[in-house]
């Protein structure tokens, strides 16, 4: 079996360019992995282009406030007699922008942190590990409240932030994926060959470990738009930018749930929703591709 | 190693652990712009004179190393100071309704959540490919993509407003008076159902696909084959041999989540306006009640870490590989 | 020894797939194969060339998504494979066919008591015990067998036992309910060479000693030599080879074997000879190569390879092998 995944994830992998092909050859096959991939791209698309498609402007009245779905306004409208069609369009842009980049900026973190705690092991893993593990236990949505009211309300805080409470999943992954890896013997060729450190760990264990990590920090972006709205659902949002949390926390707090036109409440809440959907498919299909222990196993 | 050693350790730990922690919550906490006192003379509570009395009240004006001695032993004798806000106890605000409410909260719906979850789960590893299976398991995914608070005020919506089903905030109905406990706790279950409702079915998802994909792996363990090779039933192989396995990760797991747990339940507190630790947290915050924001940081990482340690404990006792060390 | 109501199990014309949305894996396509009672038949190949998986649809065990497409397994007269699931269990597993897994290491369940998982096997065949008390002295009696003590043993769980241990009490416990056939999948991998030896013996003298069968999967052709009376040579989901131990490492018929013996250290001459490594990988399952599956490793390679799938040739009484080279033409 190991003989097999090994093979495998060399051909996935080791060479680059060939190793993308395959992988896109055998997920196109995966259903629920293009439905994701397919609504990413549509939702990419709004963002970039949401002033073309978006009927009204956002931030302008453009009628009178809680209308129910019509002709003019196909959600109706808020509080302010804004579109909330409008609203949810340019909500995209935020929910993206963070769900995205913090996601990156924990996983460069947690890769880091894993794949030198793994690599190096002894006192720098211990002393790592420690430290991944305070944060680990940090109850985050309570560590976020605080740290905003710290650092302010605006959107590289709130990246920041979720940043910070998503990175150690991420490290303890990675170093266990480093761990296992180190053990291998091309490692162990390669520093016998009189490979540096710093070569061995970007060459050889980042590339190999980042695909195995792949669908979890995939994963992660879910949980990071979940969190950027949930934030915004308190109000501790950028109140200068149009998020689907923020909407949902001005329809709780003007009683649209009372008002005529409870799609205020909907529309925000299911855009948000299958947009986390969506990467979580996309995180499926590619641990189905990428984890060999669910794939080779059949293969015996 | 034996367990009386290990325990020992382990609290010895726990307690470094606390110390690192309510450390960094004293320079977190004093590092947040404006204390309390600017934040009322903001909102025009305060006439500008009384400032200066009130940071001496709250012992602000003290230098910042003797604030934070004076912090250390408060914490550590568990007396967190006297709330900014509600001019009681911290400590007394934290154990107060407001704990057993949090609890009463979080165990139900947790507990549903992960029974459901683990009989699922392993039912569906068991019946891996079937449609079932897999519909059940985009089922979890659109679970685990829903933001507990929308969950929350979508039910509201239809089953308060629309329905009149269930009362829309609060932990009891105000102003009633009540004859016995019984009804009191009726009148509790009532207020308690859609919250408890709405966690669980968010935390479902994460419960089933935790439990289905540990069950995978173990599946295909050779033991597993050498079990039904035996001519063991299949339902005893499932729960005896696979079930038995897969509940270990599920452990470790759970004592993992506990930080999550909690920090879910601010979220649905504030939809649900449930009066417990999470909404109490979240007024804090915007209050700059330092006292009870550390008081309850204080608890919440306390209850973590003792779950954590009664986590290995359980999984220790539940898996003969594990020694003490 | 060659009458025809002496076998045991016969498979004919098995085919079990992988069956996944990108395609089936065909893991053993259209597959013969028989044992006679009393006889140690090897089965030999590379890993991935569906040597388990043949193995794992006797008992029908198969791992998710296996499924048996077509073909005949034919023990003792019944069909295994239209089989009810209950009368398997009861009549079939362990009692008549039982299996030593790949690799002693996890072939035990982790969190119980050696003890308990031998008593298992004879606690869910209680209609064929008929005195557990004497089920379990016969477990006792099964470990001393296999050179352990039971004292120590039947009380410990998996983790406290060494490899070599493990894979005695395996073998004790594959012999519970006294099978007819044992079907031993890698039983030797994963343990030290000389614990290999010890385990080879056992199975060797256990096997004179009672008289059943045995079905021997490995890719470890020294140990085929020492215990094998016939080999089935297996590559890509096919065999393309059966005959005597003798006919399989003197006069190897098929590329592929004759690949396979020269790629280790000199068996049967007991001199020595170049040890020649194959070409290649061995192909994907899903889209297996046309004609010939060896084809594009096969050194003597036709035009007709690529084309046709190579019939079966008997060569002598008991010695076949699917390969152009001997189709007269």
């Amino acid at each position: 079996m190991t003989e097999v995944s090994m093979k495998n994830r060399k051909k996935m992998y080791g060479g680059r360019w060939r190793g993308v092909k395959e992988f896109l050859k055998v997920y196109r096959k995966n259903k629920l992995g293009m439905i994701g991939l397919i609504l990413i791209i549509i939702y990419v698309f709004i963002a970039i282009f949401a002033p073309y498609i978006t009927p009204y402007n956002p931030y302008e009245k453009t009628g009178k406030p809680f209308i129910p779905p019509s002709p003019e306004h196909i959600f109706g409208t808020d509080e302010l007699g804004r579109d909330i069609f409008s609203l949810t369009i340019y909500g995209t842009r935020i929910s993206l922008f963070v769900g995205i980049l913090a996601t990156l900026l924990s996983a460069v973190i947690g890769s880091a942190v894993g794949i030198l705690s793994g690599y190096f092991g002894g006192l720098i893993d211990d002393l790592l590990m420690r430290i991944t593990d305070l944060f680990l236990i940090i109850p985050g949505i309570p560590f976020l409240i605080v740290l905003s009211v710290i650092l302010g309300s605006n959107i590289w805080n709130i990246i920041t932030v979720i940043a910070i409470i998503s990175w150690p999943s991420t490290a303890r992954l990675v170093r266990s994926e480093t761990l296992s890896l180190k053990s291998r013997t091309f490692i162990e060729a390669a520093k016998l060959a009189g490979a540096t450190d710093t070569y061995i760990l970007t060459r050889h264990i980042l590339v190999n470990v980042l695909p195995l990590i792949s669908a979890s920090i995939i994963l992660t972006i879910t949980r990071a738009i979940i969190l950027e709205a949930g934030l915004s659902f308190l109000g501790l949002g950028d109140p200068t930018k149009i998020s689907w949390g923020t909407m949902l926390y001005f329809a709780d707090r003007y009683g649209a749930m009372f008002s005529s036109n409870p799609y205020y409440i909907i529309i925000p809440g299911v855009a948000l929703s299958v947009l986390g959907l969506a990467f979580v498919f996309v995180s499926y299909a590619v641990d189905e591709i990428v984890n060999p222990r669910l794939r080779t196993r059949r293969l015996r | 190693m034996g367990l009386r050693e290990y325990t020992i350790r382990r609290i010895i730990e726990l307690i470094i652990s606390l110390f690192l922690f309510s450390t960094i919550s004293f320079i977190v906490f004093r590092m947040m712009p404006g204390d309390p006192s600017s934040l009322y003379l903001e909102e025009g509570i305060l006439e500008p004179g009384m400032r200066e009395a009130i940071r001496h009240m709250l012992g602000l004006d003290k230098p910042l190393w003797e604030q934070y001695l004076i912090y250390l032993k408060n914490t550590f004798t568990f007396t967190f100071g006297i709330s900014f806000l509600y001019n009681k106890p911290a400590i007394e605000i934290i154990f107060s309704r407001k704990l057993l409410n949090t609890l009463a909260l979080l165990l139900t719906s947790h507990g549903l959540a992960i029974v459901f979850g683990i009989l699922l789960g392993v039912w569906a590893a068991w019946r891996r490919g079937k449609i079932l299976d897999i519909s059940s398991m985009i089922g979890a995914f659109i679970l685990y993509s829903l933001p507990v608070f929308w969950v929350g005020i979508v039910m509201l919506l239809l089953f308060s407003v629309k329905m009149g089903l269930f009362p829309l905030s609060g932990t009891i109905t105000a102003g009633v008076t009540y004859s016995n406990i019984f009804e009191y706790m009726a009148d509790y279950i009532h207020h308690l159902i859609l919250p408890a409702t709405a966690i669980t079915l968010i935390r479902l998802g994460g419960d089933y696909l935790i439990t289905r994909n540990t069950m995978i792996t173990i599946i295909g363990e050779d033991y597993i084959k050498t079990a039904l090779a035996k001519g063991v039933p299949e339902k005893i192989v499932v729960w005896k041999h696979a079930a038995r396995n897969a509940v270990l990760p599920i452990v470790t797991w759970v004592g993992l989540e506990i930080a999550v747990i909690f920090s879910g339940a601010v979220l649905t507190e504030s939809v649900f306006s449930w009066d417990g630790i999470g909404k109490l947290i979240y007024d804090a915050a915007l209050w700059r009640d330092y006292p009870v924001l550390e008081a309850a940081f204080f608890i919440i990482i306390f209850v973590t870490l003792l779950a954590n340690f009664l986590t290995d404990l359980t999984y220790a006792s539940l898996d003969p590989r594990v020694k003490y060390d | 020894m060659n009458s025809e109501n002496n076998i045991l199990l016969d498979i004919r014309k098995l085919r079990v797939y992988y069956v996944m949305s990108t395609g089936s894996v065909k893991a053993v396509d259209d597959v013969d194969l028989t044992i006679k009672n009393n006889e140690v038949v090897a089965l030999v190949g590379e890993s991935g060339c569906g040597k388990s998986t043949l193995a794992y649809s006797i008992l029908r065990i198969l791992p998710y998504p296996g499924e048996i497409i077509s073909g005949e397994i034919i023990f003792n007269g019944m069909d295994l494979t239209k089989m009810d699931e209950e009368e398997l269990r009861k009549k079939i597993r362990w009692r008549n066919i039982s299996m030593i897994f790949q690799g002693a290491m996890n072939s035990l369940n982790p969190v119980m008591k050696i003890k308990d998982q031998l008593m298992e096997a004879i606690i869910y065949h209680e209609d064929a015990i008929e005195d557990v008390d004497a089920a379990y002295l016969k477990a006792i009696e099964l470990i001393r067998r296999v050179g352990l003590d039971p004292d120590r043993v039947l009380n410990s769980y998996p983790h406290e036992l060494s490899g070599g241990m493990k894979q005695r009490v395996v073998i004790a416990m594959s012999l519970l309910l006294n099978p007819r056939l044992v079907i031993a999948d890698e039983p030797t991998t994963a343990l030290d060479v000389t614990t290999q030896a010890n385990i080879i013996d056992l199975l060797k003298d256990i096997q004179r000693e009672i008289g059943i069968s045995i079905l021997l999967i490995t890719h470890d052709l020294p140990v085929v030599a020492e215990i094998a009376d016939r080999v089935y040579v297996m590559y890509a989901g096919k065999i393309v080879e059966y005959a005597d131990i003798y006919s399989i490492f003197k006069n190897p018929q098929h590329p592929y074997t004759e690949g396979l013996i020269n790629s280790v250290p000199s068996l049967v001459e007991g001199k020595l000879r170049k040890l020649t490594i194959m070409k290649g990988e061995p192909p994907d399952l899903i889209n297996p190569p046309k004609g010939c599956r060896f084809h594009p490793r096969c050194p003597y390679k036709m035009d007709i390879c690529e084309k046709e799938e190579p019939p079966p040739v008997k060569l002598k009484e008991g010695h076949v092998a699917n390969c152009w080279l001997h189709v007269k033409r």
